[in-house]
């Protein structure tokens, strides 16, 4: 080894051991802090992951060898972050009823129920009131319609006062023996305050004043006890409410109060997942259109990328970077936008494909079932294409121009050199971006939502599916559509199920790959 | 120590080149077409026009058509953004009225701060596709010069992650990131910087899979001659394998570009406040009402945007496709 | 030499792992909110929602605000759309915001999910328009400061036709007298139709979505649409859509161009295309919606407002800033002059009447209902829509459509 290139080397040496371990010291800085304020908050598990994480970073980094996983332990930290943390998620909600009126906790849910079954008895007066405070407790001190002063707290109903301090207006403000709070101060105290019920006599039946405002109080009256001993509601006509084990109390009748809460169902969604018709129904049909779509996305795309790619791949040929720049603008426009443009192209009656093209035919692109699917794929294909002809472009200069001059001079024709040589060398370094392609449309929600909503439907078939509709549209409009809403725990289930399949497609694919990549 | 540089498959297809490692890496960058191949037009006069059409006139032809594909449908959005009154598919007219007046307008909301949204792209769009071109490469190194348990199954798995139906993914990153908020508040809810890691989280998977294809081609050979010469690891990938795979990285680079650009969805929950939104999410609101709809100002907005687009193309045109084919023939 | 090898990666390192970290600690946190520290009195902060044509109106009464009460107000520009959604899934988790602008008809769907705090206008509440109050009611109980009413009329061109016709076979009638391509317009989809833009023509057959209960309100578990009304209504499109008075390709996009363009006497609209119509230089004007059935034909009535959010630890200011800010005269006006919108405020509406277009749009909605604000809302519109398309396109027996289209929004409306 030469001595210059030594020196040069030990020298680096020096320095990016001393980034290193800056580098490491600000992480594990960071991490301390992190670890101080879990600490303080007392959220022992994810101190101790945080710790753990700390330490296996530290080993990666400071030990001698295991270099690939100090490659990968950037990206990787990323990943099971924000992607996998996405997944568990899903996973976990999937075994949970969590959805329109169960998104929440149980004490949520009852703090709920109360708050809104309060309500101000209707035709009742206004009481103006200043809030005040004595020995750390709040009282009220009101002033009815008629100019009679009243205090009192939660603990002692409202007597009448006559030595409160009147402002201008007739309101009463202050009383001796009383701080009286400001604005700020109730700010300061904004729940306790608006949870506060001073009654008017011993008498409950006599009702009791709150305030929404701190400056204003009213009668208010409850639909709803809620008593803690036996978890139970019960209404003003004596219906008791009880929790009935599936997220939300309900009554004899089975009539439920909103909000309820999330709660574990196990396999429930699973289960409704098979057995749902809405879904078994239209299944068969629609499996092949999601297959079809996806593979037919990504042939298409990819052939004409592809084309493209190699047409322009030709040196010296004027004004190809024009080409490329307006080819790649369908990439670079909003999706959306694009897709309202393509709407708009394709209407019946308006649009320019009819209009202009056809010359005024009456031709319903988007709402016979067959012409839908077209369209559905054209659009597709001019939305996708920029793609497969950046990355076969990209993918074309990997492939050395000796392999093919050599058997350009063996005498072999363009077509066979592209076929038997160029082709399959693409195809190796491609085809896991086409598998994943083709997981993309077969999840591609938007571009069908966007241009037929799954349409044209079938009225009279009973069920949602339309022609175009995939997997996830539909499953969109059974975990959504129903009357409940949205339904979070059986979208996950369906996402989990329809994951196994494009998976499972996935990487059977792979192995053929594989065989191919051995091939060469 | 055991020695993480193992040469066998994939790599063949490379080491039938031979190219002059430190001619590929100084060239790569210099030029934008193999030398050798420049046309010569006397020959082409020569040969007359339909050996001019076989040879590469057609591809003119081609690109015509393509022209008018992919742009026809885009005419109606720049012409929409024209016209002060008109509506975006109204009517087959086209470029009826040519008035700037919605490009004026677009810098003198005082509520749409424009400007602002388009500096915000820039700097998420450029410093995402960095880091994802970053740690993309170095993903792609380990997985094709070393092997390691678990590295079939890791490429295969980072594909799959991507898989996943994200019909939650919202819910998740906004606990996820609020939860962050609660102890750096400077990457949480409302932070460019939260929402860049998020997009960050996206660098492997498919990115990884195109950069390990084209990493494979690069020869073992020369990683060995420069080890020999006692460079480090780090050396090696930094000053001659990145060279070497330039024109993937720049292909990469624009693909995270363009889809954290136009990427809504996740940036209108992480991003809280007009002066730290995104184009996408920004000019969204133009026509997200129902009943004042302003599709020709936005149409405007989308028009101006498109051109950083084309502008990073551009760049990086002579990356994408010098690249590698100028070094090996040398 | 070992220890350097490991040199780059290191950059990237420090970014991601304090991220991970913290993420897991974040994980906890937002499991257990009540281990958070109290946040101290002077950064007392109102966080609002809003679209960005709101903004600029609330920026100055929330700075003004700030000054009198001492609480800053955090005005966050949203996409409208996103508001009603966003808001149901951040509320629960304690992170949202305090205040949001919405539409009355997502209060079924806020109370649902238990997100929305009842608010409490006090004696102001009589100082709105009754419709107003009525929209942001929901089982009995008042959720939302109204800040706008508005609702669709018939608009017509006075140069084709220059008496506002009684009926609406008088309607097309004087449509199809005075030459125009087309006789009547209305913005519908070729998949959903458009029932918000039908409904007049529906309810003057008699048939509303739902029956109305004595307290005046909807009852979401009994259809009306159903009844021999509906019915009537169904044959009746089927015969416009054969006739090409209705016709689904016609966005709402095209309907005002072709307006627009002086090709129809008829437009069936709402007051966001008056501005377009005025500077398309066409003389108009606002007429009550013609009856097809011979009842009434009354339209749906939006009404937008503000809510609280349940989970605020802010009521109190937020009660203020909504019943004493947004809800002055100043404000509501405001409001109106950046949005078209009437205003709900019945002072600021009788002001407002000064616009021959606000009170003659406001003279139809004194006729109308407000739309159903129940959560089953969502599955109506979309059976609704389509079935409306399929029968338009002649796909079938009206009436059988429409008795399948009742039979498929009672079941998904049951199973809820």
């Amino acid at each position: 080894m030469p001595a210059s290139r030594l020196a040069a080397s030990s020298g680096s040496s020096m320095r990016s051991w001393a980034i290193k371990i800056v580098l490491l010291g600000l992480v594990d800085a960071l991490a301390v802090f992190a670890m101080f304020v879990l600490f303080m908050q007392e959220s022992w598990i994810v101190f101790g992951v945080t710790l753990a994480v700390t330490i296996v970073i530290n080993w990666i980094y400071l030990r001698p060898g295991g270099l690939p996983a100090k490659y990968l332990a950037p990206g990787l930290l990323f990943l099971a972050v924000f992607q996998i943390f996405v997944v568990v998620y899903s996973g976990y909600i999937a075994f949970t009823n969590y959805g329109d009126g169960r998104n929440g906790t149980k004490a949520d849910a009852i703090e709920n129920i109360q708050l809104t079954s309060l309500s101000r008895v209707a035709d009742s007066p206004t009481y103006r009131l200043q809030v005040l405070e004595q020995n750390g407790s709040y009282s009220f001190l009101v002033t009815d319609p008629d100019g009679d002063v009243l205090v009192g707290n939660p603990d002692q109903p409202l007597t009448e006062v006559t030595n409160a301090e009147i402002d201008g207006t007739g309101k009463a403000i202050s009383l001796d023996g009383y701080t009286t709070l400001s604005f700020a101060d109730l700010l300061n105290n904004q729940r306790a305050i608006t949870s506060l019920s001073v009654p008017f006599s011993d008498d409950p039946a006599d009702g009791a004043l709150r305030t929404p405002d701190g400056s204003n109080a009213y009668v208010y009256e409850s639909a709803l006890e809620y008593d803690e001993a036996s978890d139970t509601f019960t209404d003003a006509t004596g219906l008791v409410y009880r929790d009935g084990g599936e997220g939300a109390y309900v009554n004899d009748d089975g009539r439920e109060l909103i909000p309820g809460w999330t709660i574990n169902v196990g396999f429930d969604n699973f289960v409704t997942a098979f057995s749902n018709d809405d879904i078994r129904g239209p299944l068969i049909s629609v499996t092949i259109w999601t297959f079809a779509f996806a593979i037919l996305s990504v042939a298409t795309t990819f052939i004409l990328g592809l084309f493209l790619a190699i047409v322009f791949n030709k040196p010296g040929m004027k004004g190809k970077k024009v080409y490329r720049l307006i080819m790649i603008l369908p990439y670079a426009f909003p999706a959306f936008l694009s897709g309202l443009v393509w709407l708009g192209l394709f209407n019946q009656d308006f649009g320019f494909i009819n209009q202009v093209i056809f010359g005024g035919a009456a031709i319903p692109w988007l709402t016979d079932p067959w012409l839908a699917k077209a369209s559905v794929l054209i659009v597709n294909l001019w939305l996708g294409f920029p793609y497969m002809f950046l990355i076969c472009t990209g993918a074309l200069q990997s492939i050395p121009e000796e392999l093919t001059e050599a058997a350009t001079v063996d005498g072999a024709r363009p077509w066979a050199v592209f076929r038997l040589i160029k082709f399959p060398l693409l195809l190796v370094s491609v085809a896991p971006l086409l598998i994943s392609s083709f997981a993309f449309n077969f999840n591609n929600f938007n571009i069908i939502y966007m241009l037929t909503g799954g349409g044209p439907r079938d009225i009279n078939a009973g069920v949602d599916a339309g022609a175009t509709d995939i997997l996830i549209t539909l499953v969109y409009k059974v975990a959504f559509g129903e009357g409940t809403g949205r339904d979070y725990g059986l979208a996950s289930a369906f996402a989990i199920l329809i994951f196994i399949i494009v998976a499972t497609v996935s990487i059977i694919s792979f192995r053929q790959t594989k065989a191919l990549e051995e091939l060469n | 120590m055991t020695n993480p540089f193992n040469p066998s498959d994939g790599q063949e297809i490379g080491a039938r080149l031979n190219p002059a490692v430190a001619g590929a890496a100084t060239t790569v960058r210099d030029r934008d077409e193999p030398r050798e191949t420049r046309p010569s037009i006397p020959e082409r006069r020569r040969r007359g026009f339909g050996y001019w059409f076989r040879d590469t006139g057609w591809r003119h032809l081609i690109g015509v058509v393509m022209l008018v594909f992919a742009a026809f449908p885009l005419a109606y959005v720049l012409s929409a953004s024209l016209n002060p009154t008109g509506t975006l598919v109204g009517s087959n007219t086209l470029f009826r009225t040519i008035d700037f007046g919605n490009y004026v307008e677009l810098f003198q909301l005082p509520q749409q701060p424009y400007a602002a949204w388009f500096v915000n792209t820039m700097v998420i769009g450029l410093t995402t596709s960095l880091g994802t071109v970053f740690l993309g490469a170095l993903a792609a190194y380990a997985f094709s010069r070393m092997r390691f348990t678990g590295r079939r199954v890791g490429l295969l798995t980072l594909l799959l992650v991507q898989m996943f139906p994200q019909l939650l993914g919202v819910v998740a990153i906004f606990l996820l990131l609020s939860g962050i908020g609660e102890i750096f508040p400077q990457i949480g809810i409302g932070t460019q910087a939260g929402l860049i890691l998020v997009y960050l989280g996206g660098a492997l998977g498919v990115n990884t899979y195109l950069m390990y294809g084209f990493f494979n081609t690069i020869p073992v050979s020369i990683d060995e001659a420069a080890k020999i010469d006692g460079a480090s690891h780090a050396r090696i990938f930094f000053t001659i394998i990145l060279r070497l795979v330039a024109p993937i990285l720049a292909v990469v680079g624009l693909l995270s570009f363009i889809g954290t650009t136009s990427e809504f969805v996740i940036a209108s929950i992480v991003l809280t406040s007009p002066e730290t939104q995104t184009l996408a999410v920004g000019l969204y609101q133009f026509v997200s009402q129902e009943t004042s709809t302003n599709w020709t100002l936005f149409s405007a907005g989308a028009v101006l945007a498109a051109i950083p687009v084309m502008a990073l193309f551009l760049y990086l045109q002579k990356y994408i496709i010098g690249g590698l084919t100028a070094g090996s023939v040398k | 030499m070992k220890v350097t090898r490991s040199l780059l990666a290191t950059g990237a390192m420090a970014a991601s792992a304090a991220l991970l970290l913290g993420a897991c600690a974040g994980e906890a946190e937002t499991a257990d909110p009540t281990t958070a520290p109290e946040t101290p009195a002077a950064s007392s902060t109102l966080t609002v929602w809003v679209d960005a044509d709101r903004a600029g109106v609330l920026e100055d009464i929330a700075a003004q605000f700030e000054a009198d009460r001492g609480v800053a107000v955090e005005l966050v520009t949203k996409d409208f759309g996103a508001i009603r959604d966003d808001f149901i899934t951040q509320a629960p988790t304690g992170n949202g915001p305090d205040v949001i602008v919405g539409a009355h008809d997502w209060l079924g769907k806020l109370v649902q999910n238990g997100v929305v705090a009842p608010l409490e206008l006090g004696d102001t509440a009589g100082d709105f328009q009754d419709v107003a109050i009525t929209a942001m009611s929901y089982e009995g109980q008042t959720y939302g400061l109204p800040y706008s009413v508005e609702n669709i009329a018939m608009v017509r061109n006075t140069d084709l036709v220059a008496e506002a016709p009684a009926t609406f076979d008088e309607l097309i009638a004087a449509g199809q007298a005075a030459g125009t391509e087309y006789a009547f317009l209305v913005g519908l989809d070729p998949a959903a139709s458009d029932p918000y833009h039908l409904y007049p023509l529906q309810a003057s057959f008699g048939a509303p979505v739902f029956e109305i209960t004595a307290d005046g309100t909807y009852d979401p578990t009994t259809l009306a649409l159903g009844n021999e009304g509906g019915e009537q209504f169904a044959t009746k499109l089927a015969e416009w859509g054969s006739q090409g008075i209705l016709n689904t390709n016609i966005s709402g996009d095209i309907a005002r161009e072709e307006f627009i363009a002086g090709k129809s006497p008829f437009f069936l609209t709402g007051p966001w295309n008056i501005p377009a119509i005025q500077e398309g230089g066409i003389n108009y004007a606002i007429d009550p919606i013609p009856t097809a059935g011979g009842e009434t034909a009354s339209p749906f009535v939006g009404v937008q407002g503000f809510f609280v959010s349940s989970r605020s630890e802010n009521t109190i200011a937020a009660t203020e800033f909504l019943v004493n800010y947004i809800g002055s005269e100043e404000v509501q006006t405001a409001l109106y002059e950046v949005g078209g919108r009437a205003p709900a405020l019945l002072s600021a509406f009788e002001a407002a009447q000064a616009d021959a277009d606000v009170a003659a749009f406001g003279a139809v909605g004194a006729e109308g209902v407000p739309m159903p604000n129940v959560p089953a809302m969502d599955v109506v519109w979309s059976d609704w829509g389509s079935s409306q398309v399929a029968i338009i396109n002649g796909q079938g027996d009206p009436v059988e459509l429409w008795r399948a289209m009742v039979a498929s929004i009672q079941e998904k409306v049951t199973a809820g």
